[in-house]
């Protein structure tokens, strides 16, 4: 006698995705590792990173054009700011440093522990 | 039989009512909180994070722990929720616990090379865990390329070393990570070009690649979620999983290039020929501590790519493990529970006081 039927509808679905992603997995990864398809995948790139280029460049003009600031100035402006946020966290360090009493007091703790026997 | 088949049709039933029922509550609930463990956010700047998280026990071991994170990917995957959390089982067991992980590089930040991210920021982490405990001593446990990053600096710096250095699935032979090579062959990816257009690696080119290397993986998740819709703790786990792992960041356009060309396609690790700001990284001369703990079923750093790393170290005192689980798996979730989280800490232990 058979043991009692299978009712789970999603019993032969489990099945055929197991065998399905196996396949899937092994046969993928063998044609997306051939030169072909990095070749074909670095193509689109190049054409998107082509595209987003020209983009790049007719925006800049088109602000320029209106007199507004563009990416290059924002992250100029960018980089001013990081390089202000590196002198204060240098000056804060330093006052920390001279004035220990002044950090955030949470208790202490003891850093004597041992590992378990 | 007759009352096994109904037990069997009352179970299907059952399981298809919750499906629906929960379906319709995961499409309308928010994602997971993760990463809640209590923290002071003590450095922060440009990509870097610096936590120092809030021991929960009051006698600690001498030796703090600075987890390192790779930088594609957000450090929550140590401290996902209570009770599958890295972060708290460390402060449970006595250590005390800082992480270095990154934020998304602004646009401002597309000049950050290999240099910074080592000497700068890895450097700079280590510099301010002393400051805060006081102590001379760190462990470095990274993990994928916060490994990388760990070793490199601990072969930079030799002489002062860390105390011990642990670190999970971390790459040392870059040829052997097949599907990543072939994609950057140079023949057919212009990596300056990239860099140059766009000053960073997208984060959603960084996914698309990762997504590749399994490429059935995505809707093989999609179907165990929807055939374990009726199990709450599936769902959980998957919803944790799933935010972490398209929660990908992008890359400082500098830092990729260098990956690319040194560690891809000159693999200068395995070659020992890496060099940061000029001084070379020189692997054999480092002596502390050493613990390489890989996946057996890794397939983003497969075996072959990571096995190398622990021969090219000079420590006598190493070892390497290979565990069950995934690249991920190691260090998160369940398997990660019963099988690292305990190795690292029987390991670390002993050499922390």
């Amino acid at each position: 006698m058979s043991d009692s039927p299978n009712l789970d509808p999603f019993a032969l679905a489990r099945t055929w995705m197991a065998q399905w992603e196996k396949l899937v997995n092994e046969h993928g990864t063998e044609m997306l590792a051939k030169p072909e398809a990095a070749q074909a995948m670095q193509a689109m790139s190049g054409a998107a990173i082509q595209a987003q280029a020209a983009s790049n460049e007719a925006t800049g003009r088109m602000l320029a054009a209106a007199n507004l600031p563009s990416r290059a100035d924002f992250e100029a402006l960018g980089t001013r700011l990081a390089n202000v946020e590196a002198s204060l966290s240098r000056i804060e360090a330093l006052l920390r440093a001279q004035s220990p009493e002044a950090a955030p007091s949470r208790p202490a703790v003891r850093r004597t522990r041992k590992p378990p026997e | 039989m007759v009352s096994a088949a109904l037990e069997s049709a009352q179970t299907v039933v059952e399981r298809t009512i919750q499906r629906n029922l929960k379906g319709l509550g995961y499409l309308a609930s928010p994602a997971p909180v993760l990463g809640t463990s209590t923290k002071d956010v003590i450095v922060s700047r440009g990509p870097m994070r610096l936590y120092h998280y809030h021991p929960l026990v009051d006698e600690v071991y001498r030796v703090p722990v600075l987890l390192v994170m790779a930088t594609t990917n957000r450090g929550y995957i140590f401290d996902m929720v209570p009770g599958q959390s890295m972060v708290e089982f460390l402060l449970l067991r006595g250590y005390d616990v800082f992480m270095l992980d990154w934020e998304a590089p602004r646009p401002e930040d597309r000049g950050l090379a290999m240099k910074d991210y080592v000497e700068d920021f890895l450097g700079g982490a280590i510099a301010e865990v002393q400051r805060t405990t006081g102590e001379p001593d760190v462990s470095l446990v990274g993990y994928c390329m916060g490994g990388v990053l760990s070793t490199l600096w601990s072969g930079l710096n030799h002489a002062k070393g860390p105390k011990n250095l642990a670190v999970f699935t971390t790459p040392a032979d870059f040829r052997q990570m097949t599907l990543f090579r072939a994609w950057s062959d140079p023949r057919y990816f212009d990596v300056d070009r990239l860099v140059d257009t766009l000053g960073m690696a997208p984060a959603d080119m960084l996914l698309t690649a990762f997504d590749m290397l399994r490429p059935a993986g995505r809707a093989s998740a999609n179907f165990a979620l929807l055939d374990n819709l009726w199990n709450d703790d599936f769902v959980k786990a998957h919803r944790m999983f799933d935010r972490w792992s398209n929660d990908m960041l992008p890359l400082a356009g500098e830092y990729f290039r260098e990956t690319v060309k040194q560690l891809t396609w000159e693999n200068r690790l395995l070659e020992g020929t890496m060099k940061i700001g000029g001084r070379p990284v020189e692997l054999d001369r480092i002596s502390c501590p050493f613990l390489h703990v890989t996946a057996e079923h890794d397939h983003i750093v497969t075996t072959e790519a990571s096995a190398p790393l622990i021969g090219l170290i000079g420590s006598t005192d190493k070892e390497q493990v290979v565990l069950k689980g995934g690249h991920v798996s190691l260090i998160a979730g369940p398997n990660a529970v019963k099988r690292m989280w305990p190795k690292l800490d029987s390991w670390l232990g002993a050499k922390s006081v």
